[in-house]
């Protein structure tokens, strides 16, 4: 798994709600999807506390690190992009319970980054 | 089904059924359609590699995935991964224009003979031509009619396919193709997991802005009759809507059976 936090001080995390990139990925979640997406599923909040946790860094963040602004437009970082891609992939093995559930919890980060304009796919994970 | 609704019914599929496999007659079919189509001076320059999902080692099948179509290939058992033959006009120098004229597809009442073809077509026209900074874009173009062909023909088979355009220089290392070939889409090939009309027919400019008559500026007329004429032929379909609920509901289905991120 990908952890960079050993040399640094735990991340200190505010309610996932107070973090712009989150807002931007709940109304992502809500337009594309409709329905309130921070209570239609209560694991999706804590999970990406969770990823936050492992990579030691707030949601702001994350986003941060996969995105760039250059000549006044945003663009994704190409290794920032993989990194997280890479850290997602590896962490989702760790979690335990079916490879649905791996998955789930996998997707539900791909998902919060997707709806920050960082392309991400999970490649098939059937039962 | 009819031509008309073939075209109408096709859809770039992205949700492919992956343990579905293809029958290989009906891969054939697709290539003998693509073979068919209409090339400038018969020069047939589209090349295709097949490649069944399964047969790739698991380091060939990464290689092939790109950021946006990594999922679209996993998904999909058969990958017909197209080139353009830049070399074969000089390969052949101007001789399957002259089988053209043999069996009358090219006829003296519109001034065509061998002579023709030997002393003024091939040295003066084609060959230059190759060599021209605008010969890859005029043959792509003709690599597209095949490629066309070959689309509608797996639709008309009850596949699901789907344009993708992979890294160029991957696919010319896995598939060990002549250095002349210039790497093409690709099309992904399978049975559709999603419904086939997919929502609906997709988004389109207005007819008006995209056809003109007599010259640039004043739109071919479109006349509802004909249009209506379409709809009954099933080519021209109902317009795929934004937050339509049931697609809503059909791709979040995929998702969950997939394990997809939404």
């Amino acid at each position: 798994m990908v952890n960079e936090s050993e040399a640094e001080a735990p991340v200190t995390l505010r309610p996932m709600l107070d973090y712009p990139a989150v807002q931007a990925w709940m109304a992502g979640l809500r337009q594309h999807w409709g329905g309130d997406p921070a209570t239609d599923d209560p694991e999706r909040l804590p999970i990406l506390e969770v990823f936050c946790r492992v990579m030691n860094r707030d949601p702001d963040q994350m986003i941060k690190e996969t995105t760039m602004i250059k000549d006044g437009e945003r663009r994704i970082r190409i290794k920032g992009r993989t990194r997280y891609a890479d850290a997602i992939n590896a962490w989702q093995d760790t979690i335990e319970g079916s490879r649905l559930r791996q998955a789930k919890w996998g997707n539900t980060v791909r998902s919060f980054l997707i709806h920050n304009g960082v392309l991400l796919q999970s490649g098939v994970h059937q039962a | 089904m009819e031509f008309k609704e073939v075209v109408g019914r096709r859809r770039s599929i992205r949700f492919f059924e992956p343990d579905r496999p293809v029958e290989r007659e009906k891969i054939q079919k697709m290539l003998e359609a693509a073979r068919l189509s209409s090339c400038a001076v018969n020069a047939q320059w589209a090349r295709a590699v097949v490649s069944f999902r399964d047969d790739l080692t698991k380091d060939q099948l990464q290689r092939l995935l790109t950021p946006v179509a990594a999922l679209n290939v996993e998904m999909a058992p058969v990958h017909i991964h197209w080139f353009n033959d830049l070399s074969i006009v000089n390969k052949i120098q101007g001789s399957r224009l002259k089988e053209l004229v043999d069996v009358g597809a090219l006829a003296p009442t519109h001034g065509w003979s061998h002579k023709f073809v030997d002393d003024f077509v091939y040295p003066q026209i084609l060959k230059p031509m190759t060599e021209g900074p605008g010969y890859p874009i005029y043959s792509t173009f003709d690599v597209g009619m095949a490629v066309q062909q070959a689309l509608l023909t797996g639709v008309d088979e009850g596949l699901a396919v789907c344009m993708v355009t992979l890294n160029g220089a991957t696919l010319k290392e896995v598939f060990n193709v002549p250095d002349e070939w210039v790497p093409m889409p690709t099309i992904l090939v399978g049975y559709p997991a999603e419904s086939w009309d997919g929502g609906g027919q997709r988004p389109r400019p207005p007819f008006e802005e995209l056809y003109y008559e007599g010259s640039y500026g004043k739109p071919f007329p479109r006349d509802p009759k004909v249009v209506e004429d379409l709809k009954a032929a099933k080519m021209i379909q109902e317009p795929a809507t934004p937050n339509n609920p049931a697609r809503i509901a059909e791709i979040k289905r995929l998702a969950e059976k997939y394990g997809l991120p939404m």
